[in-house]
């Protein structure tokens, strides 16, 4: 079966590392494919592609100023992302904080007995 | 999230009507496993920040119902119904979670409890009877949290979200 294109689906697209490192560097502001691929080692073609990649599922835009383009975060295209993994992973991730936090009080309690 | 281990090679006949959540709690397995075992524990931690919980009736064995109300920090009462499957001390649990009994829509947790040097590590793997059972329980959790606790996840990660939650 084929699977969704990754220039289609944004899962597809963040099931990437390199691309979440753009993600991630694109948090502190926007910036051109050179700078992109010096600060995270990579080839500049090689974070060029990564960049259509991104821009085509909408988790970057891209503006010209003057003779440089410049690349920045676009998070509304992560909603699918939050929405899927937001509700009950993060209700039982915050009961595992809860018991956590419980269990080190219990065992606390006993080792004072 | 990383699936390994048990349960791992069965992945792809259910992966698009599973969710696995795994965690690491900072005590040993007896002592977590024990966390399940008594209303008095059980009320202290379940559910997110500011839900509270009141038990109608609560046995826990195989066939044992848990019979509880969930209330939610802005007055919203979740009715809710636990039996358990399976319980092996001190490693497994495994839960049928519905909203009352014989709820059609029931689907089946089996918790398992690790020891990872002087913790524990909880593995929880939830099969949906289907997929879009699945994403309904995806979304009804997100609606119980209510948007905004749901949000501080991904939000460390991205914090243009919250602004963009806040402009809609």
């Amino acid at each position: 079966m084929a699977r969704a294109a990754t220039t289609s689906d944004v899962f597809n697209a963040i099931a990437e590392q390199q691309r979440r490192e753009i993600l991630v560097l694109l948090r502190s502001g926007e910036g051109p494919v050179t700078e992109l691929a010096r600060e995270l080692g990579m080839t500049q073609p090689g974070a060029s592609k990564h960049l259509r990649v991104l821009r085509e599922v909408g988790l970057v835009r891209d503006r010209q100023a003057g003779r440089q383009r410049l690349y920045g975060l676009d998070a509304r295209g992560l909603r699918p992302v939050h929405e899927w993994t937001g509700g009950f992973e993060q209700f039982w991730n915050e009961s595992f904080g809860r018991l956590d936090a419980y269990v080190q009080e219990l065992q606390q309690t006993r080792q004072e007995k | 999230m990383t699936t390994t281990g048990p349960g791992a090679t069965e992945q792809s006949a259910t992966a698009d009507r599973e969710i696995t959540i795994s965690r690491v709690i900072s005590a040993p397995p007896d002592l977590v496993f024990e966390a399940f075992t008594e209303v008095r524990h059980l009320s202290r931690w379940w559910g997110p920040e500011g839900f509270t919980t009141t038990t109608r009736a609560f046995e826990f064995r195989v066939g044992g119902e848990w019979d509880f109300v969930m209330h939610g920090p802005d007055g919203t009462d979740y009715q809710e119904w636990i039996s358990w499957t399976e319980i092996a001390p001190p490693g497994r649990i495994a839960l049928l979670h519905g909203e009352s009994r014989g709820d059609p829509n029931a689907f089946e947790s089996v918790l398992t409890f690790a020891p990872d040097g002087a913790a524990t590590r909880i593995v929880m793997h939830t099969v949906f009877p289907t997929h879009e059972l699945r994403d309904e329980a995806v979304e009804k959790y997100h609606a119980i949290e209510g948007g905004q606790q749901t949000l501080s996840n991904l939000a460390a990660y991205v914090p243009e979200i919250v602004r963009m939650r806040v402009e809609d």
